[in-house]
């Protein structure tokens, strides 16, 4: 991505003040912001809204910016460090209890039993909700670093980049929120 | 070792991964209004600076005036002072052994 678009340059412009170039950055940064976002926040929260916080903070912080690594990976540690700020100000359920799913939550967790079945939109939608309220019960970093592992298929490297948590802070969390998970699913299956 | 329940949360990720699929492109309007924050943003960052540094050499001056009233009424001894400013004054100089 950053072979094509021309990040030097732009950073270059924007900074004698052109702002086609500012632009030209929002369009390039803007699916690597969305993306981080979409896969750490709750469905239902205002997407939209952090996406525009975490442009401010890159547009306010690119003078820090060295050049060293790719733009994309610089923003992409701001993103995650602003989304985590964002879920630590949520309040965290303290369970999931099969009575509180709604009908499609509960579909999803049923068909989620059974191996290579696709599902509609709604059905994507009603495992997304199911996936928010099992996550909602984890500490943001454990959350965060669930999907990046499960979803993303980061690796350990990867993530200490985006976090800056060391390797073994990031096995002692993984090691210690899995058997969370497998105990509240447990508890939806009675 | 995977357990059931694993593998049943695997299923779920996999089920709703369409919903955190990102955007590629923004949405309508979002150029602009990023933009327009920008902007915003950067005047209110220039004034900042502005009154910053007006700020700054405001308190400089009148921490030189105050040097410079202190120094000047120090050396005296008080002597053309009123009598409750030569007590302060004296004061100022007292010895503590």
């Amino acid at each position: 991505m950053d072979e094509v678009f021309d990040v030097e340059g732009c950073l270059q412009r924007w900074r004698e003040g052109d702002e086609a170039a500012a632009e030209k950055l929002i369009e390039h940064l803007y699916p690597v912001i969305s993306r981080i976002v979409r896969t750490h926040l709750p469905r239902r929260d205002d997407e939209k809204d952090l996406v525009q916080e975490i442009l401010m903070k890159t547009f306010a912080k690119l003078h820090q910016f060295k050049g060293d690594a790719p733009i994309a990976h610089w923003v992409s540690r701001l993103a995650v460090t602003t989304c985590l700020d964002r879920l630590r100000a949520q309040k965290i359920r303290p369970e999931v209890r099969r009575a509180d799913l709604t009908l499609e939550e509960s579909k999803a967790f049923d068909a989620s039993w059974l191996m290579g079945s696709s599902p509609d939109a709604s059905g994507a939608i009603g495992a997304r909700d199911l996936v928010d309220r099992l996550l909602g019960t984890l500490a943001p970093e454990d959350r965060s670093l669930i999907l990046m592992v499960d979803l993303e298929g980061r690796s350990m490297q990867e993530i200490s980049q985006l976090t800056g948590w060391s390797i073994s802070k990031i096995k002692m969390r993984l090691f210690r929120v899995r058997p969370q998970l497998r105990q509240m699913i447990q508890k939806l299956e009675e | 070792m995977k357990t059931n329940e694993d593998q049943v949360w695997q299923n779920l990720l996999a089920r709703s991964a369409p919903t955190f699929a990102g955007e590629s492109e923004p949405p309508y309007g979002f150029v602009t209004a990023a933009l327009a924050q920008i902007r915003a943003e950067k005047r209110v960052q220039i004034e900042v600076e502005r009154i910053g540094w007006r700020a700054l050499l405001a308190s400089l001056a009148v921490l030189a005036i105050a040097a410079t009233v202190t120094l000047s009424v120090q050396p005296r001894d008080g002597g053309d002072l009123e009598p409750g400013v030569n007590a302060i004054v004296q004061m100022e100089n007292f010895q503590v052994s």
